[in-house]
């Protein structure tokens, strides 16, 4: 095991209130080694987005906060640096894609523009910035480049858009890069592209990836290693192998075999999960899954799981073996 | 005989340019036969017209030419009156499902709101709603909610049940899952099929997540930019594919499968994007075709048939093995 360049321990993040504070995400560990890309999949509302958030101190707050834990880059904490020191990571060595572009970029400024300031902020001369900005806008498959450098934001398609932030997120060459469903307003052949740009762009930086997505298609061909969250904490672990051969948590299964897949055949019923996810700020004792789990026993009711080892790199928030399933 | 509920021949929708710029031609020449009772699927990628074409067929917008049929009934856009009853009969179902329902009011009124604004003066019991409701797999308790306290889930099945308020044949269905999670798509897919062959509803399918499509379609059209280049039965065009996009399409998508993409990527394969603006001249496919040949930049090639119903719009594919 390389030791990790980004570890986020144990964090809590909570609706802060006068007394005390009401817990969403609930307790979440999650590590990234150089060279390393790492999916995050999960029910939405299971906290994916306010745990990428807290990395760069980018919680809405109030009324959110984190409660409890650390983020690590590479042993420094993020909560503890002052605000010049995290203006130098936010952008420089930890770059961001959000779930929601368009308000991430100022709708007055040209989007090159943009992306050149970016680079400039980071230490960059103007003249190694404008060429930079040309090369990153050629990368992510935008066929005209120029136009698109001189454009302002809502002359751009929602899936142009999506690219410049991609772009503008690895104009910095940085060394982690967090991607909130970064592609899921793309289609599939730009999506591929973008993918393969990641892909070697990692390769020949060893920069860390974290990628938060819904397609688990996405996962199986990007990624090494997953992390399943629900109810805001992660229920699962495994390398992405393990993950599709040998689920190891009554969720991710079920996730899988609710796929039209090849097995499935045409217009079948579907394999349904059932039930609704519950509300992660009102939960009782015992698993947050067992509702909707076919294999909940007594004691699931009782006291949560933990992360149990299930052998060959696979980890699970359940009480029961994957083998007595 | 087959039984055509929705036939739309040649249907064509030109946008004027913004200023400066040339016109948009959105769909060019579109036609398509519906039958009863069945799914017909389209594909194609974002901006290739499917909701151009989604809007023309409900009656959103008006095609700059070529007809549209409701069970042999020509559909006048133009004359509002005249085609409410056709009106009726196809309804459009939404990606976002919480963009169609007004915040402020419950789902027991956004059901009797919806038989006012088609002007059907029969009333909406709360018999009828309840029944409406269970139809999509909801208790009658949620009439009484409002879209907040509403799941995604939740949300598309109570636009499905306001869809289905006036008695539609057609519903067409516009991305109907791609906003939801994982989890719950299955559940709306399942509840789709369910409803369509206890009403004998005709869908319009909508969607770029193939593996979906296939699922549910009985028949196929890809589109690119906005023409038909492949039609056929979803086994036709799924398993022998025969335009060179359509396998374009089917390659990039990532499969849920490690073993699959990992020999995708020792085989090399790319997906090459090109974004293309316009092509004057020959097949507007040919800028980004791997099988291109010089002849594909002067001649456009159209949609011709090419073994039972399997339709194709390439010149290659069309000699091949003829
Ligand atoms: N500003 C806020 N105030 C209060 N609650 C919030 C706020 N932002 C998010 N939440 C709640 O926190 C929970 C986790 O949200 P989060 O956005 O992290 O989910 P997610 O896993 O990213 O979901 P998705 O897959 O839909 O993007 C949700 O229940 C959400 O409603
Ligand atoms: S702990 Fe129990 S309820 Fe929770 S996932 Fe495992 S078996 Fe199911
Ligand atoms: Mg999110």
């Amino acid at each position: 095991m390389t030791a990790a360049l980004l570890d986020i321990r144990d964090v809590h993040i909570g609706i802060i209130r006068r007394h005390g504070s009401d817990e969403i995400v609930r307790g979440v560990s999650i590590s990234v080694a150089p060279g390393e890309k790492l999916g995050i999949v999960g029910e939405s509302g299971s906290g994916k987005t306010l745990t990428m958030l807290s990395v760069l101190r980018l919680l809405a707050s109030p009324p959110l906060g984190v409660v409890k834990g650390e983020i690590l880059l590479d042993g420094e904490d993020l909560a503890r640096v002052d605000a010049k020191r995290l203006r130098a990571v936010r952008g420089g060595e930890i770059a961001m894609v959000y779930q929601d572009p368009m308000s991430s970029l100022n709708p007055l400024m040209h989007v090159g523009k943009q992306i050149e300031e970016t680079l400039k902020a980071h230490g960059s001369s103007p003249l190694v910035a404008s060429d930079r900005t040309r090369e990153v806008l050629g990368q992510v498959g935008l066929a005209d480049p120029e136009r698109v450098r001189t454009s302002f934001p809502h002359q751009l398609s929602g899936g142009m858009i999506q690219r410049v932030m991609i772009a503008m997120a690895l104009a910095t060459s940085p060394r982690v890069l967090i991607a909130d469903e970064p592609t899921t307003a793309l289609d599939v052949t730009i999506q591929r592209q973008i993918l393969e740009l990641v892909t070697s762009l990692q390769a020949e930086t060893g920069m860390a990836v974290l990628w938060v997505t819904h397609d688990l298609g996405v996962v199986a061909s990007l990624v090494d290693n997953v992390v399943v969250m629900y109810a805001g904490r992660v229920v699962e672990k495994a390398t992405t192998t393990q993950l599709f051969a040998r689920p190891t948590h009554p969720y991710t299964k079920a996730l899988l075999q609710s796929l039209p897949g090849t097995g499935s055949s045409h217009r079948s019923a579907l394999h349904q999960i059932g039930g609704t996810p519950p509300d992660p700020t009102r939960l009782g004792p015992g698993c947050p899954f067992r509702v909707r789990c076919p294999y909940a026993e007594e004691k699931c009711a009782q006291a949560e799981p933990e992360l149990i080892d299930r052998g060959e790199g696979s980890f699970a928030a359940c009480w029961k073996d994957p083998s007595q399933w | 005989m087959v039984d055509l509920v929705l036939r739309a021949a040649n249907l064509t929708k030109v946008y004027r340019g913004r200023r400066g710029h040339a016109p948009v031609d959105a769909l060019s020449d579109v036609s398509l036969d519906l039958e009863r009772g069945t799914t017909f699927g389209i594909v194609g990628e974002s901006g290739c017209g499917k909701s151009t074409l989604a809007r023309l067929l409900v009656g959103l917008e008006a095609p700059t030419s070529g007809t549209i049929r409701i069970d042999d009934q020509p559909v006048v856009i133009s004359e509002r009156s005249a085609s409410r009853e056709l009106a009726r009969k196809i309804q459009l179902v939404f990606q976002d499902p919480f963009s169609s329902l007004d915040p402020r009011m419950t789902v027991g009124k956004a059901l009797k709101e919806v038989l006012t604004v088609h002007s059907l003066h029969t009333d909406m019991t709360s018999l009828r709603a309840s029944e409406l409701l269970s139809m999509v797999g909801l208790t009658r308790r949620f009439a009484e909610r409002y879209p907040h306290e509403l799941s995604g889930g939740q949300a598309q099945r109570v636009a499905i049940a306001r869809a289905l308020a006036v008695e539609p044949e057609i519903l067409v269905l516009d991305e109907p899952t791609s906003a939801l999670d994982v989890s719950v798509r299955a559940e709306i897919i399942n509840l789709l099929v369910r409803i369509q062959d206890e009403l004998k509803l005709s869908y319009l399918f909508i969607s770029h997540d193939l593996s979906m499509v296939r699922h549910i379609s009985d028949d196929i059209a890809v589109m690119y930019l906005g023409r038909v280049v492949e039609m056929g039965r979803y086994d036709q065009v799924f398993v022998t594919p025969l335009h060179p996009y359509t396998s374009a399409l089917e390659d990039a998508i990532p499969v849920p499968n490690p073993e699959h993409e990992r020999s995708r990527q020792a085989a090399g394969a790319v997906a090459v994007h090109v974004q293309v603006d316009k092509v004057t001249r020959g097949c507007p496919y040919a800028p980004r075709c791997a099988l291109v040949e010089p002849r594909c930049r002067d001649t456009a090639p159209t949609l011709t048939e090419k073994a039972n119903g399997h339709m194709v719009s390439c010149l290659v594919a069309l000699d091949d093995a003829q």
